[in-house]
């Protein structure tokens, strides 16, 4: 498998820090941040092929972050990450353009088929 | 007039207990969640034969976040705990404090949501109150909720607390920018925690600068 670029954006930094390893013992290239600002930052240094990105990440509401990502690169495809199962945030996401949706606490090969989901989608309309 | 009132204050009192609830059981999932990474990684740093004795430092680390985690959510049910059981009796003799306390750390979450943080700057010695503890909390959330809604984002909540020959007193102090809160129909009106607070023989102001202070009778006075 290529190196692909994920992003993963939560404000939990043990959180993000032990899936990050996670996915990194599984081959992908994963960068982290604790807050949109810092997401965007870094999307702007380098663009991510997927985003995993926290609906409720302090700073910018994960629905704005998520609309500023699509506009930047609307290619990019975001897994939104959602603690409590908020049907109407899922939804606005979905309607926003975010290619998917994953619970917490999260189930890894879920979650990775859900990547690979999403990386088959990006590819496809390269 | 009367039943009106009581009863608007129990749909109110309602939806407070909702939005505790939804912190709470937020926060636990987070922690669960990290809790869930933290063991998967040892699972794969085992299946890959990473977790050798070499690496015995991370992965003694991953054992440390794992327990942290396990005493946060211990931490916080206990005052979810404390929280539901303060509504078992009407009027009690308690310690202002840990009331506040336990509210802090369950509206801590919403607060964080717009980078705001909330202090506590606690009398040390304070004297317990004759009151309604819910009823105290429901009247302190509310003060805290409407400023959370109105301050502008990496602002600042003090929950101050002090004494004085009558009556202990709450401060709720707002530092930061005040912007247009966005629309919400159940904020409480001022004129219902008025009347809350008379009735725990108390007064509340809304002093300039959107502060909110609640004086409570002492025990003894």
């Amino acid at each position: 498998m290529p190196h692909m670029r994920l992003l993963l954006v939560d404000d939990e930094v043990e959180f993000t820090l032990a899936l990050a390893e996670r996915l990194q013992l599984r081959k992908y290239d994963v960068r982290t941040a604790g807050s949109a600002l810092e997401a965007l930052a870094l999307i702007k240094e380098q663009l991510p092929d997927v985003i995993i990105l926290d609906l409720k990440i302090p700073g910018m509401d994960g629905i704005e972050t998520l609309k500023t990502i699509k506009k930047i690169d609307p290619e990019i495809e975001v897994i939104m990450l959602t603690g409590h199962g908020d049907v109407k945030s899922v939804e606005e996401g979905i309607k926003s353009g975010a290619f998917e949706y994953i619970m917490k606490p999260v189930d890894i090969e879920e979650l990775i088929v859900k990547i690979n989901k999403a990386l088959a989608k990006k590819n496809k309309e390269q | 007039m009367e039943h009106k009132f009581e009863e608007g204050l129990r749909l109110l009192q309602l939806h407070f207990i909702g939005k505790i609830l939804a912190g709470f059981t937020h926060e636990i999932k987070n922690y669960l969640a990290i809790i869930k990474e933290s063991a998967g990684l040892m699972e794969d740093l085992i299946k890959l034969g990473k977790a050798s004795e070499s690496d015995s430092g991370q992965n003694l680390e991953i054992i440390h976040s794992i327990e942290e985690q396990i005493e946060k959510a211990n931490t916080l049910f206990r005052y979810l705990n404390r929280f539901a059981h303060r509504m078992d009796i009407q009027f009690a003799t308690f310690n202002v404090n840990e009331s506040l306390e336990e509210l802090a750390a369950l509206v801590t979450r919403f607060a964080n949501q717009k980078k705001i943080s909330i202090e506590k700057d606690f009398h040390e010695a304070i004297p317990p109150v004759y009151s309604n503890p819910s009823l105290l909390q429901f009247v302190v959330y509310s003060a805290l909720e409407e400023k959370i809604r109105n301050l502008d984002k990496n602002s600042k909540i003090a929950i101050q607390t002090g004494v004085d020959e009558n009556s202990v007193r709450i401060r709720i102090v707002p530092e930061g920018n005040f912007v247009q809160g966005e629309g919400d129909t159940t904020s409480i009106s001022y004129k219902i925690l008025e009347k809350i607070v008379m009735q725990l023989g108390g007064n509340i102001l809304q002093e300039s600068g959107r502060e909110t202070l609640i004086m409570l009778p002492l025990t003894n006075s």
